[in-house]
């Protein structure tokens, strides 16, 4: 169990990272959800020990990580630029860690090959990572962390260099790879559906604190902010100012067409196959609503949504208001 | 363009082949038919050069090996001690980096012949002189600025997370270096090493006044000796057939690291 009490990290004067407030359970895989340069590369380098935090502290399985220097923690990260080493080959990128931990040659070679077998990459294990693809990149680092056996998985944005047909192979494999271990795994994302598919729980991440921590399912339903609502759910939801104090937010998917409704103008409509996705102007601003793909669209458009559906946001600071 | 360019390098290549080639022609020249032009062609050919300073006492393989063995010892010393004292310099925060960097940068372009009375006076304070290891010393020392600034610049320019991977798959300091670090500047490293051999064979004025005995010298100082041998007329033949030898270890060296010295190079080693 992976403990961050009140986590904190500066820069110069300025806080990269505060009061960051944590727990990673056993084999639970939670993701550190946010947008670029909100800090999450730098929680991670905390929590293996690479950056010394200024306030705050770590704690696995009830026992103090600060005083254990990096290379004794026993934790294994992905890198977000996987940091394979360019000299050595895949078999001895992965062999180096092993030799240098004391594993008999024997056994060292024994799980090189298991491992090289469960990311598919036994033809490739006498190349240099600069002739691999991104995807077989990412498998490499991957089987590095593995052959760790670490306490903690950290993994940084391993996707964030492939395509999207690559990222979706990749998933299922990442998930039965790492997330169906016993280890706690700390799983840095900006992709709010990778993070969706992949996470126990999903902590959004603004301007280095924790925005709102919870499971998918709580984040989708009750939003703690504009800011998460906005960052969780595809097409995003539409933030509709009422008056100087509440803003209101409604999901795209949850507009539907109702002839007593407002009557609407269709701007543009991008069809995705099953669904379409249509952008509206109402009399209250510009609405996205989300509908079947088979539906032909006569104009003039009338649609409503049910209150129940509505989120309900203080316009001034972004919070969510009690129902 | 690409004719204009080959043009180019053929006129840069003979203007610095040309005194070679010179040098070549001249050791293999009878010492009358390099001052008296009439002598025909066929007839100015000789190996009496190589074969004087083959003979000569010590025989002059003495040097290239004196000069050979300090040249070398120049280079462990130096890269034993830069490598480390660069990976530090590299990881130092940045404003302390800037000032030691200006520091060294100084020690670099400092004219070193400047030292040359104070080292002597160390040499015979503490004896150091007609000693070869000894010598090895105040080489290091010269050519460790220069070394320091090229392997730092390379130290930095490495990915940061090189190093914290290897750190997090549990190499200490040292199994780093020797493991991950070093293995990556191995090109920056040779040309280096090459830059400090360089000078360590081509030094003069510390070796005139540090070695004296005939069969310590090193090459620049026996050629030295060859060229003022005599008071009535320059040799020029011996001269050139030194000038030869003495290159040929060099030009060796150059060709057996030329792959890295050429990827050291272009990769930036000689930035910053
Ligand atoms: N060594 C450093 N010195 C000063 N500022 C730094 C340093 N490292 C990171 N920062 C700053 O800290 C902030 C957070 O960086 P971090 O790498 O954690 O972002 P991130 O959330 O991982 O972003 P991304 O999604 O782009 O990887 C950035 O604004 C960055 O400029
Ligand atoms: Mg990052």
């Amino acid at each position: 169990m992976l403990h961050l009490n009140g986590l904190g990290k500066r820069f110069g004067e300025q806080w990269i990272l505060r009061d960051l407030n944590m727990q990673v359970d056993e084999g639970e895989c939670v993701a550190l959800l946010g947008t670029s340069g909100c800090g999450k590369s730098t929680a991670l380098r905390l929590i293996a020990g690479l950056d010394r935090q200024d306030e705050g502290s770590i704690e696995l399985d009830g026992e103090p990580l600060d005083s254990i220097p990096a290379e004794r923690r026993r934790i294994a990260m992905v890198f977000q630029s996987y940091a394979l080493f360019p000299h050595l080959s895949v078999r001895e990128n992965l062999n180096l860690g092993l030799k240098i931990r004391g594993v008999s040659p024997a056994q060292r070679q024994q799980r090189i090959e298991t491992v090289l077998d469960t990311v598919r990459l036994r033809e490739m294990a006498d190349r240099r990572p600069q002739q691999l693809s991104g995807g077989q990149r990412q498998r490499v680092a991957l089987a590095r962390a593995l052959l760790r056996d670490p306490r903690v998985y950290l993994l940084d944005e391993p996707m964030s260099n492939l395509d999207a047909q690559l990222r979706d192979d990749l998933r299922p494999e990442l998930r039965q790879l790492i997330l169906q271990g016993t280890q706690p795994v700390l799983y840095v994302t900006h992709d709010q559906q990778e993070a969706m598919a992949l996470a126990n729980r999903i902590a959004v991440l603004k301007d280095g604190r924790i925005e709102q921590i919870g499971t998918p399912e709580e984040l989708y339903k009750t939003p703690a902010s504009q800011f998460v609502a906005s960052f969780i759910g595809r097409p995003q939801i539409n933030l509709l100012p009422v008056d100087k104090q509440l803003t209101i937010g409604i999901r795209p998917e949850d507009v539907g067409f109702d002839p007593e409704g407002m009557p609407c103008r269709l701007i543009s409509r991008e069809w995705q196959g099953a669904s379409q996705l249509l952008l509206l102007d109402s009399p209250r601003g510009a609405l996205r609503m989300l509908c079947a793909g088979d539906l032909s669209l006569s104009e003039p458009l009338h649609v409503s949504w049910l209150t129940s559906a509505e989120h309900r946001f203080d316009a001034g600071s972004g919070h969510r208001l009690a129902e | 363009m690409k004719r204009r360019l080959a043009l180019w390098i053929c006129l840069l290549l003979v203007w610095s082949l040309l005194p070679m080639l010179w040098q070549l022609i001249s050791s293999f020249s009878t010492a009358e038919s390099l001052v008296n032009g009439s002598i025909p062609f066929l007839q100015r050919w000789t190996l009496v050069h190589y074969k004087e300073l083959l003979a000569s006492d010590p025989p002059f393989w003495r040097y290239l090996l004196n000069s050979a063995i300090v040249s070398a010892l120049t280079t462990v010393i130096t890269l034993a001690l830069a490598i480390p004292a660069a990976y530090g310099l590299a990881r130092v925060p940045l404003q302390l980096r800037r000032v030691l960097r200006w520091i060294t940068v100084a020690a670099a372009l400092f004219p070193y012949v400047l030292l040359f009375l104070a080292l002597l006076e160390l040499a015979r304070r503490f004896s150091l002189g007609n000693s070869l290891i000894a010598l090895a010393m105040p080489y290091s020392g010269l050519a460790m600025p220069l070394a320091l600034l090229l392997l730092t610049s390379v130290f930095e320019s490495l990915p940061r997370e090189l190093e914290d991977a290897a750190r997090l798959e549990g190499l200490g300091l040292w199994q780093r270096l020797r493991w991950v670090l070093v293995p990556l500047l191995a090109p920056a490293t040779a040309s280096t090493a090459i830059l400090v051999f360089l000078f360590a064979w081509n030094e003069y004025p510390i070796a005139l006044t540090w070695l004296s005995r005939d069969e310590l010298l090193t090459l620049p100082v026996a050629m030295a000796r060859i060229a003022g041998s005599s008071i009535y007329s320059i040799p020029y033949g011996a001269y050139a057939a030194a000038t030869v030898l003495g290159s040929i270890p060099l030009l060796l060296l150059v060709l057996i690291c030329q792959r890295q010295i050429v990827s050291g190079l272009t990769n930036g080693a000689i930035k910053g």
